[in-house]
């Protein structure tokens, strides 16, 4: 009789009890797996609405600043600690910022020339620069207008330091993005690595020390009779539009 | 209303040539300095100053192709540096595309325009690398390597853009002759 009865109610409610094992089962899984599946759903929800382009540009253009009071603060150590060691201060220079209105005439000469010239200070050897470093140095003046000799023309010759090992060479450019560091053969070893930084050297005198040029990309050392090294320039130079020439005063 | 041009005098007609003249070789020297979207080929822009020398050249004596070559070649040096010469290539090409025949082996005026500056741009591009070798500041496999990116793309998109610099310039010159040989 008692018998019977469980089996009627088994038959009335088996599914309902099944669901609910089945549930507690999935309840159980979600729990041991520590939400697998769900986190990724949630994931995949949030997804489209997370971490757009311009959200990673406020944070690139945060770093920027940070960087840059950094660079300010120590340009303001050095300067302190170059006087107490009576070491001449640094020449100071004064920034024209100029629009590139042309780039160069033939598919020879790697050339910009910019909307500004002689009536804005701007003279002859002066130093050319963009956001990411070097970009070259003035090669003739008009009123309005300059024409800049890039440092990735063959013709160009800079006097370079390896930021990390104090390591100079010179650097002739090599066309659009890349330059070569030449060193002299006689040196025994010749420290650099891959992605070093290359910056202008304080030997040179035609160039301020230290202005950031490029990153070895290439290494040749064994070659004969000149050791080589090949630098990516970090200026974009194809795509720069605005540049600031350092005229003194 | 301006007056139409077969009333013009003829020292007007030849001051309007001047005009158009020095008009085309601005707009050529303008267009060499920029990097206009669709004139790139490769990193190269097409060789205005050649294919107007070409466009001058095509129907007139080996000596006033010689000389127009040579005067757009040093204003190009003006625009780029002065060592090494743009004149010797273009004073070359100019004189070539003079004594050229082509019309004999095309019938379209302005293909034959376009062939023979596909034919001119590697020329001059050779000449200027023969002085760069010559001076010595280039490593010499460089240049040849970067002369045979250059010649060839400057010969497609130079030749290219021919036509819009020669059909215009030439039509004005054909009446400009029928103008003044119909008086």
């Amino acid at each position: 009789m008692r018998i019977n009865k469980f089996w009627r109610w088994w038959d009335q409610n088996r599914s309902a009890l099944l669901l609910a094992l089945l549930v507690l089962c999935v309840a159980v899984f979600v729990k041991t797996t520590q939400g697998l599946g769900l986190l990724d759903l949630r994931r995949s929800i949030a997804g489209p609405f997370q971490s757009d382009g311009s959200k990673q540009q406020v944070l690139i253009d945060a770093q920027t600043q940070a960087l840059q009071t950094q660079v300010q603060e120590l340009e303001g150590q050095n300067q302190a600690l170059r006087a107490l060691l009576n070491l001449s201060p640094l020449p100071g220079y004064k920034k024209v910022a100029a629009p590139v209105v042309a780039r160069s005439g033939d598919s020879w000469w790697q050339q910009f020339i910019l909307g500004k010239g002689s009536l804005e200070g701007i003279q002859v050897d002066a130093v050319v620069v963009a956001p990411g470093g070097l970009v070259g140095r003035v090669m003739s003046v008009s009123p309005t207008t300059s024409r800049v000799l890039l440092v990735s023309d063959p013709t160009s010759k800079i006097g370079v330091t390896v930021s990390r090992s104090r390591q100079v060479g010179i650097l002739s450019g090599r066309l659009n993005r890349y330059g070569v560091v030449e060193f002299e053969n006689f040196e025994k070893t010749i420290d650099i690595k891959l992605n070093d930084a290359v910056v202008t050297s304080t030997l040179s005198s035609r160039f301020p020390p230290g202005i950031a040029i490029g990153r070895v990309s290439e290494l040749h050392l064994d070659r004969r009779p000149i050791p080589q090294a090949v630098v990516e320039f970090t200026v974009p130079i194809e795509t720069v539009e605005w540049v600031n020439v350092l005229t003194h005063g | 209303m301006a007056k139409p041009l077969r009333l013009w005098s003829r020292p007007a007609l030849f001051q309007l040539n001047v005009l158009i003249l020095i008009g085309s070789t601005v707009l050529c020297l303008l267009l060499q300095l920029s990097r206009l979207p669709g004139m790139i080929l490769l990193d190269v822009t097409p060789n205005w100053c050649l294919i107007w020398v070409v466009t001058w050249s095509i129907k007139r004596s080996p000596l006033q192709g010689l000389i127009a070559g040579m005067a757009l070649g040093l204003i190009q040096d003006g625009i780029t540096a002065p060592s090494p010469t743009h004149a010797l290539g273009l004073a070359i090409a100019g004189y070539i595309t003079s004594t050229l025949d082509v019309r004999r082996w095309v019938d379209e005026d302005f293909i034959c325009a376009a062939l023979i500056v596909f034919m001119m741009a590697p020329v001059v591009e050779a000449v200027f690398a023969g002085q760069l070798a010559l001076q010595g500041v280039w490593d010499s496999q460089q240049i040849w390597t970067h002369l045979q990116q250059v010649s060839l793309s400057s010969a497609i998109i130079s030749s290219l853009w021919t036509p819009l610099v020669y059909v215009p310039l030439n039509r004005w010159w054909e009446r400009l002759h029928d103008l003044l040989h119909s008086r």
